[in-house]
């Protein structure tokens, strides 16, 4: 501790995230009753892709500061303070704030693309993946070649500690691994791509609009997400146009599998899935 | 060397790109044709999820029918395991060496080096450049000669590879261990000059050969009008190697063993 504080000018922003995140611990009140603890992490930007397309994209960011609890803060406080300091002294604090800040984002889309429209996503993991991502990616770039970085035990050690975790992802039902996967590539990406010294050359200039366009369009999904049966559904009862409401009536059939019936005078009202 | 046309090659190089930008024109699809009919959306989706799996599984299978059936595809895939695992690995140290003594002092060696580099590293516009500028300055070198030739003639620049083969041969005949011969006899053959035949022939004499030496020459002869003689080449390009062959002798062997097995021993 006597360690991060003395050094806290060269990493501010890890502290600062370390911060946010233990602030929004003690106002989400987790030792409360546990209907509560939701309520407050459903107001303080818990992501559920539904709440994403109906009009609150700034949960996109707003989920990687929250926490399902005291373990889940601890454990990705503790992940934080071993990969953030050296990563941010690397990076320097602007470009390593745009990690975190780009890389929970990618975590959140692609949890939007993968999870159920109601399923919440709450902790900053899917950025501290990013941030191994990054390390992944720094060590790729500046090893005799791609793979040169498997020779030494640090960066081999994370790279088994990362399999694992993802592995552990499919079997945990309370892990969102759509969120580490999301974060994860955001980081090499990221760190590939855009954080790096020297001029950029034409290929890596196409590399970059082109993820960049990827990202976007993902944007623009998790927003519009226009064959979800949740979305059909939402933009079914906001409808007033009679025939396009029995369009998107036989759509949310075909998306959900399940017949519906239209009263004759007004558009059907989906039931929740 | 590969046969794969210039311009399919850079096509396939730029597949990974094409697919990124597919991807993220895909929710702009979507929408747009949501506009018009949700219904035809949501099938849109739904027909393609299935296809993409459908495929996936065809994909597989075929690539293992594939594999079972056509001797050649078990070889074709270790070339390109082998050529893609080259490039993944191969150490960039030197090029980076190469460079930084480049900008202290331009000389024709330094230039041709980092132009033999780059062409390892599948550069070969940068290999070209640095090739053209190092024989610039000196046009007596044949291992330039070489590389230039080498850089041509995978682009199936036929006629601009034979001259520069045939200026190393000149500069150092039998430069390295033969190989500007070979590639020389393979682009007379390309440009259809009777002369192929002869400089394969001389090149087998003096060198020996392996599968793509040979598969080349009975190439030649079958050019040649010479059948009985590009069957027996063939064969010896098909014959049981005493050592393991490298990925791209392999690749050749397996031809023409296809060759033999298709045409009933006529290629």
């Amino acid at each position: 501790m006597k360690d991060l504080l003395q050094q806290a000018d060269e990493i501010p922003v890890t502290l600062l995230v370390a911060l946010a995140w233990a602030t929004l611990a003690v106002l989400t009140k987790p030792f409360g009753p546990a209907e509560e603890f939701g309520q407050h992490l459903q107001q303080f930007g818990w992501l559920t892709p539904g709440l994403c397309a109906d009009g609150e994209p700034w949960r996109l960011l707003g989920y990687a500061f929250l926490h399902g609890g005291v373990v889940h803060l601890l454990l990705n406080m503790s992940a934080l303070f071993t990969f953030a300091p050296a990563l941010e002294k690397s990076l320097g604090s602007v470009r390593f704030a745009l990690l975190y800040l780009v890389t929970a984002v990618t975590g959140g889309l692609a949890c939007c693309l993968v999870d159920q429209p109601g399923q919440p996503v709450v902790g900053g993991s899917g950025a501290l993946f990013g941030m191994m991502g990054a390390v992944i990616a720094m060590n790729m770039r500046s090893g005799r070649h791609v793979f040169a970085f498997l020779d030494f035990e640090g960066p081999r050690r994370l790279l088994g500690w990362i399999v694992v975790q993802i592995a552990l992802g499919f079997f945990l039902p309370m892990i969102s691994n759509a969120g580490h996967i999301g974060g994860l590539l955001g980081g090499i990406v990221l760190t590939f791509l855009w954080l790096r010294p020297g001029d950029a050359t034409p290929a890596l200039r196409q590399w970059r609009w082109a993820t960049t366009a990827l990202a976007a369009s993902l944007l623009f999904w998790s927003l519009q997400p226009v064959t979800r049966w949740d979305a059909i559904g939402r933009e079914l009862q906001g409808t007033g146009d009679r025939q396009r409401a029995e369009l998107l009536l036989q759509a949310y059939q075909r998306a959900t599998g399940r017949s519906l019936t239209a009263p004759d005078d007004e558009p059907a009202t989906p039931r929740p899935r | 060397m590969s046969s794969t046309p210039p311009a399919v090659r850079t096509a396939l190089r730029k597949l990974p790109l094409a697919i990124v930008w597919l991807l993220a024109a895909w929710p702009l699809v979507l929408w747009l044709v949501h506009r018009s009919d949700p219904v035809a959306a949501v099938e849109l989706v739904q027909q393609t999820q299935a296809s993409l799996w459908s495929g996936l599984g065809f994909a597989t299978a075929g690539t293992l029918l594939v594999c079972l059936v056509i001797p050649p595809a078990p070889a074709w895939l270790r070339r390109t395991w082998h050529r893609t695992w080259i490039q993944l690995t191969l150490d960039r140290a030197p090029l980076l060496r190469a460079l930084s003594e480049l900008r202290h002092f331009a000389s024709a060696s330094r230039h041709a080096e980092v132009g033999r580099l780059l062409r390892l590293r599948g550069d070969a516009a940068g290999a070209l450049q640095h090739l053209d500028l190092s024989l610039g300055l000196d046009r007596d070198v044949a291992s330039t000669w070489h590389q230039l030739g080498l850089v041509l003639f995978p682009q199936h620049e036929w006629q601009r590879a034979a001259v520069a083969f045939q200026n190393a041969e000149q500069l150092d005949p039998g430069h390295a261990f033969g190989d500007a011969l070979l590639h020389l006899g393979r682009c007379q053959q390309e440009l259809g000059d009777p002369a192929a035949l002869a400089t394969l022939r001389a090149h087998q004499q003096r060198h020996g050969g392996g599968p793509r030496s040979h598969v080349w020459l009975a190439d030649a002869l079958l050019r040649a009008g010479d059948r009985a003689g590009a069957v027996a080449a063939l064969r010896e390009a098909a014959a049981p190697p005493r050592l393991r062959l490298t990925a791209e002798e392999n690749w050749f062997r397996a031809i023409a063993r296809v060759r033999l097995w298709g045409k009933r021993g006529t290629p």
